[in-house]
């Protein structure tokens, strides 16, 4: 038994049966109930099911589908505050230290580790206004707003609630594995689950040895 | 009798108006994929159930006792400077363990589901979840070696968790760097020994600790790699609890004994299975993790064949995040003799067990007054909606949760056990050796878990209490609506007043899990002896620990200041 066939079968399998049961039951009992809310979800990655389908701009305009393009086989940092909620809680200046130590230590953010901060305010924050937000804190990755309703779907999908949202989410979703940090935690452990949930080249156990002897 | 399962289908059937709320128990498997997270609400109970299981039709596994090894064929050898008092505990029973990934047949409903085999996948010691029960004697140390040897991050099947591991042994009064300290992992390809001096706290009998249970301890991926499946059971014996019912040594408690036989351990872990019959978590949910299946001993509520005589189950609450209030389904009695693992002073009767995440029970259950023939379950009767904790309620009729069935088979032999009016003395309390007052607040902030306002940061130390001193701590919860089972490692606490109120009962024991309620308030009593180093303070509910509801606190060697005389500082 090769561990590649296995895993590929797995994959297949699992990627397959949502779609066709999708397809092929209809959901009466959500059909006819308003109360319950349908809508689509991202499919094709480890936890693509977790989270909406949804296109969302970054500070500079740019679109992205959140999932497909921005999560999907990456290493990601997802961290989420706003141009309002920087002044009660700020996040920023931390996780620019963060992005310096990802640098150093373990691979090109925006190549190898990719950063993003999602506004928890899309009905103020404009990519204009996000834009000047990250110039100010000298942070270089990306800053997403969009649909109130799109952004809110993607807060829910991280647990995110309310309008300050102080975790730091880090995933690999080539292996699946995610963990998080408090985005307030000195930058050196929330880097260093970065490097841990690292494939390849990229995998550290640690950044700095917290062996005992 | 209806299962829990059936009836919620059928309710979902009649009532088409089901509150959306809790879309996920009444909404059908084939929608929940289609479904949006509904807003405002964190709930086990929108993800997809586990796949049909047949309870009680599986036979409950009995873990063996784990086999010596020759240590001379340990290399490298044991490395005595790697241990405080090395020397003056040297290891007489040595033991190796490996760490794989593989499949484990929960239930055969499950593993036939499987394409990858037959069973569900899992992380696993030397092949087995739970792993191997460490058998030892107070007085006998011990070596075990753990090798990591599951697959690489991005080859390992399960795909949650981290296939780093560090082995806690709860709650031994083990040195700090054989006590699987978060930090203190071991990747894969590598080791880590851990050796276990079997010493009775300050040298003193009554601080006898009885059932443990061995578990991952990785930084952040605690829960789920125990959900995985690395946790298993200990039991720690001595001349007064031998665990032999036939001791001719007229101080021994004769307890039902022996292990495996008439003494067993039973481990609750609450698993939810995906299509395929593995086990699946939402990695998402920073409350808590619910299984909608009870496993005894890593089976789907299995049965175990008993003779119509006293047995003695140790029961550890495996978590993530469950509590549970267990029952028997004709709501006989039982008898606690111990709580969190350690003997009480005297038996004390119930006819339920509440527990918390990491608490342990043992009970004595006298099946003598059934027929051969006659079968009696377990159930639990606490509810439970989401990771927070226990809503208050209790589960009744056939929405109580089978754990596990008994069949009364014919006696085999006589049962020279008892149920001894007397069982430990705890140890003395002298509050004149109190130095220093700590309290610890368990709070809620920004989406993670707190203590005292701090999220986890393995430099930063709490507390350092001296080594040879005693203080007292103060667990709070903070929160309302949300249960917290703090654990302190190493050291055993008694309860001096909870919510302003001297223990009772199972209470009266000594402790190593404060399973605090909405609100509540613990004042407890520590001593700080025989080891120095780093250890943790968590919270229990193991998704709660991996959200940074942790602390490190630091015996710190006492250079010789005065203390004591009710004196109290910080």
């Amino acid at each position: 038994m090769k561990k590649t066939t296995r895993r590929n079968f797995l994959a297949s399998a699992a990627a397959a049966l949502p779609v066709a049961a999708g397809a092929a039951v209809t959901p009466d009992a959500v059909k006819d109930n308003p109360a319950v809310k349908t809508c689509h979800r991202a499919t094709g990655g480890k936890n693509a099911h977790r989270f909406p389908q949804v296109i969302i701009r970054d500070q500079h305009g740019e679109k992205a589908w959140f999932y497909e393009d921005l999560l999907a086989d990456k290493l990601v940092l997802v961290s989420f505050t706003s141009v309002r909620g920087e002044d009660y809680y700020p996040v920023l200046n931390n996780l620019t230290k963060v992005r310096e130590i990802i640098n150093d230590r373990i691979g090109k953010v925006g190549q190898d580790v990719h950063m993003y901060t999602v506004t928890t305010d899309p009905r103020r924050d404009t990519p204009d206004a996000l834009r000047e937000l990250a110039e100010k804190h000298g942070a270089d990755w990306r800053f997403f707003t969009g649909e109130p309703e799109d952004i809110r779907e993607i807060l829910a999908s991280f647990n995110a609630r309310g309008s300050l949202y102080g975790l730091t989410w880090i995933g690999n979703e080539k292996t699946g594995r995610w963990t998080k940090k408090p985005s307030q935690l000195q930058p050196l452990f929330i880097a260093e689950p970065v490097a841990r949930l690292a494939t390849g080249k990229h995998h550290l156990p640690f950044l700095v040895d917290m062996h005992s002897v | 009798m209806a299962k829990r399962r059936d009836v919620l289908k059928a309710g979902a059937m009649a009532a088409a108006s089901a509150p959306a709320i809790f879309g996920g128990a009444a909404i059908p498997r084939a929608a929940q994929a289609q479904l949006c997270r509904p807003e405002g609400i964190r709930s086990p109970m929108t993800e997809p159930d586990s796949p049909p299981v047949t309870p009680y039709t599986t036979p409950v596994y009995i873990p063996p006792a784990m086999s010596p090894v020759d240590p001379a064929s340990l290399t490298p050898p044991p490395d005595p400077n790697r241990h405080q008092r090395f020397d003056e505990f040297r290891p007489v029973k040595h033991y190796v363990q490996r760490l794989t990934e593989g499949l484990w047949n929960y239930h055969e409903q499950l593993s036939a589901l499987n394409p990858l085999g037959f069973g569900s996948l899992a992380w696993m010691f030397n092949g087995a979840t739970p792993g191997e029960t460490l058998v030892a004697r107070y007085g006998e140390p011990v070596f075990i070696r753990r090798y990591n040897d599951l697959p690489s991050t991005e080859n390992a099947l399960i795909p949650f968790g981290l296939p780093y591991f560090t082995t806690h042994l709860h709650n031994a009064h083990t040195a700090s760097e054989s006590d699987g300290f978060p930090m203190d992992f071991a990747g894969p390809g590598e080791f880590w020994d851990y050796h276990y001096a079997m010493l009775y706290a300050r040298n003193n009998p009554r601080e006898a600790l009885a059932s443990l249970w061995y578990h991952d301890h990785m930084a952040d991926f605690t829960a789920t790699n125990v959900y995985a499946g690395l946790s298993a059971m200990a039991i720690f014996y001595d001349d007064l609890d031998s665990g032999d019912e036939n001791d001719r040594n007229p101080h021994a408690l004769r307890l039902p004994g022996t292990y495996g036989k008439y003494d067993n351990y039973f481990i609750l872990h609450d698993v939810r299975f995906d299509q395929f019959g593995n086990p699946s978590y939402n990695i998402f949910d920073t409350d808590g993790h619910l299984g909608d299946l009870i496993t005894v001993n890593r089976k789907v509520s299995p049965y175990m064949e008993v003779e119509p005589r006293k047995y003695r189950f140790r029961i550890v609450d495996g978590g993530p995040s469950r509590f549970y209030e267990l029952a028997m389904s004709d709501n006989s009695e039982m008898f606690v003799i111990a709580g969190d693992g350690n003997l009480l002073e005297e038996p004390v009767s119930v006819t339920s067990l509440v527990m918390g995440p990491a608490n342990r029970q043992d009970v004595i259950i006298d099946f003598s007054r059934y027929r051969v023939g006659d079968s009696v379950n377990m159930v639990n009767i606490m509810e439970q909606v989401n990771g927070q904790g226990p809503t208050g309620r209790r589960l009744e009729g056939p929405n109580r949760m089978p754990v596990m069935q008994f069949r009364i088979k014919p006696l085999e032999g006589p049962d020279n056990s008892r149920i001894p009016d007397f069982l430990r003395k705890l140890p003395h309390i002298n509050l004149d050796e109190v130095v220093a007052e700590r309290e610890w607040v368990f709070d809620h902030d920004m989406g993670l878990w707190t203590i005292n306002h701090d999220f986890f940061d393995p430099t930063k130390v709490d507390a350092s209490p001296k080594q040879g001193t005693a203080e007292i701590w103060t667990f709070r919860n903070a929160g309302s609506s949300w249960a917290h089972p703090v654990h302190v490692h190493f050291e055993e606490f008694q309860v001096l007043e909870w919510n302003g109120r001297p223990p009772t009962g199972v209470l009266r024991s000594r402790k190593d899990v404060a399973t605090l309620g909405p609100n509540d308030v613990a004042r407890v009593f520590y001593r700080f002896d025989d080891f120095l180093g780093r250890y943790p303070i968590h919270c229990h509910n193991n998704v709660h620990e991996d959200n940074a509801m942790m602390g490190r606190w630091d015996i710190v060697p006492d250079n010789g200041g005065h203390h004591g005389g009710g004196k109290w500082h910080r």
